[in-house]
């Protein structure tokens, strides 16, 4: 069986197949780190400066312990932090957008998302650069 | 935005010979952060960072396919005039209730078909269209306003055989509302 791939939130990891179990994905601590930059710490599941506490109620859909290690559900993860995926079977692949923090109360403000993306050249340009100058921004696409 | 990123975007830019920055955003999330539902999608944002106009569905310069005819949409050719004589002060500028309006708090569906769509685009792009498809119907499902999640799947696929309808026909699905809704100068 192969295994499976995991798009987190811009970042593309292949996994094994030991997690797998139906639309639900168990990955251990180096896995869990490297596709999804999560770790399990006492505290909780922790990324950077965030850590989500694990209600005592829900600690056996998320976590397990097995061998020494321990395994996170990332989609059960998921759910707990209204964080939305996709899950391809025929192809293993797994698709996790932002959680509820970066998604909810859009806009609260006038400020305009701020962004950096590449022109045909590769060189970046990023909104926040542009203050000073009056910006017209136009979406368009091939189709 | 386009999930092919630089292959579809290049003969354009290059045609157009731009003296502005074209940008590309392949994994469309820009598109996303402005809630661009449809192209063209214009926003005005000021010397501060302030957004003043959101989401207008607007060619500036259209060319009718069939008699080639060029037209300007000068109504909103002088609202950006106005715009860049007057800055804040000018009657086209949104209030902030406005521009939200334009761009409305996510609910989680909208995050839930943006995850869908992402992944039908990721699988279309690997070769598996069919398993691709099933993600798209989900994503259009979801939010069957969004025309660039139509758009876009319809572009990596055949919309006929593999959606069962037509472009005239899609336009006239009322679950999908308006293609393009008015341009409201107001």
């Amino acid at each position: 069986m192969n295994g499976a791939t995991v798009l987190y939130q811009g970042r593309e990891t292949e996994v094994g197949p030991a997690g797998i179990e139906g639309d639900e994905l168990w990955l251990a601590k180096r896995e869990l780190a490297a596709s999804s930059g999560w770790e399990l710490k006492p505290e909780g599941v922790c990324k950077d400066e965030t850590c989500v506490p694990v209600p005592e109620a829900r600690r056996s859909a998320l976590i397990r312990d097995a061998n020494s290690d321990s395994l996170l559900n990332l989609t059960e993860f998921a759910r707990m932090i209204e964080q939305p995926f996709a899950h391809d079977e025929n192809n293993a692949v797994w698709y996790f957008g932002p959680p509820a923090w970066e998604w909810k109360d859009r806009l609260a403000s006038r400020q305009a998302p701020d962004f950096s993306l590449p022109d045909l050249s590769g060189q970046i340009h990023t909104l926040s650069e542009l203050r000073g100058n009056k910006v017209f921004l136009l979406f368009w696409a091939s189709w | 935005m386009d999930a092919r990123g630089q292959d579809a975007a290049e003969p354009f830019i290059t045609a157009a010979k731009q003296r502005h920055p074209s940008l590309i955003d392949q994994q469309m999330l820009v598109a996303e952060l402005y809630d661009a539902r449809n192209v063209p999608a214009a926003f005005w944002i000021d010397e501060t960072g302030r957004m003043l106009r959101a989401n207008d569905p607007i060619y500036a310069q259209r060319r009718n396919r069939e008699t080639g005819e060029v037209s300007l949409n000068r109504e909103y050719l002088d609202a950006v005039r106005d715009w860049v004589a007057n800055g804040e002060a000018s009657a086209y500028v949104l209030d902030l209730e406005r521009i939200k309006s334009r761009m409305p708090a996510l609910e989680f569906e909208d995050v839930l078909a943006a995850a869908h769509f992402h992944l039908g685009t990721f699988l279309a792009l690997h070769g598996h269209a069919s398993d691709a498809l099933v993600q798209f119907k989900s994503a259009h499902a979801l939010r069957p306003e969004n025309w660039t999640y139509k758009r876009q799947a319809w572009s990596l696929g055949d919309i006929e055989r593999d959606y069962g309808t037509t472009f005239q026909e899609a336009l006239k699905d009322p679950a999908s509302g308006p293609f393009y809704p008015p341009l409201d100068l107001g």
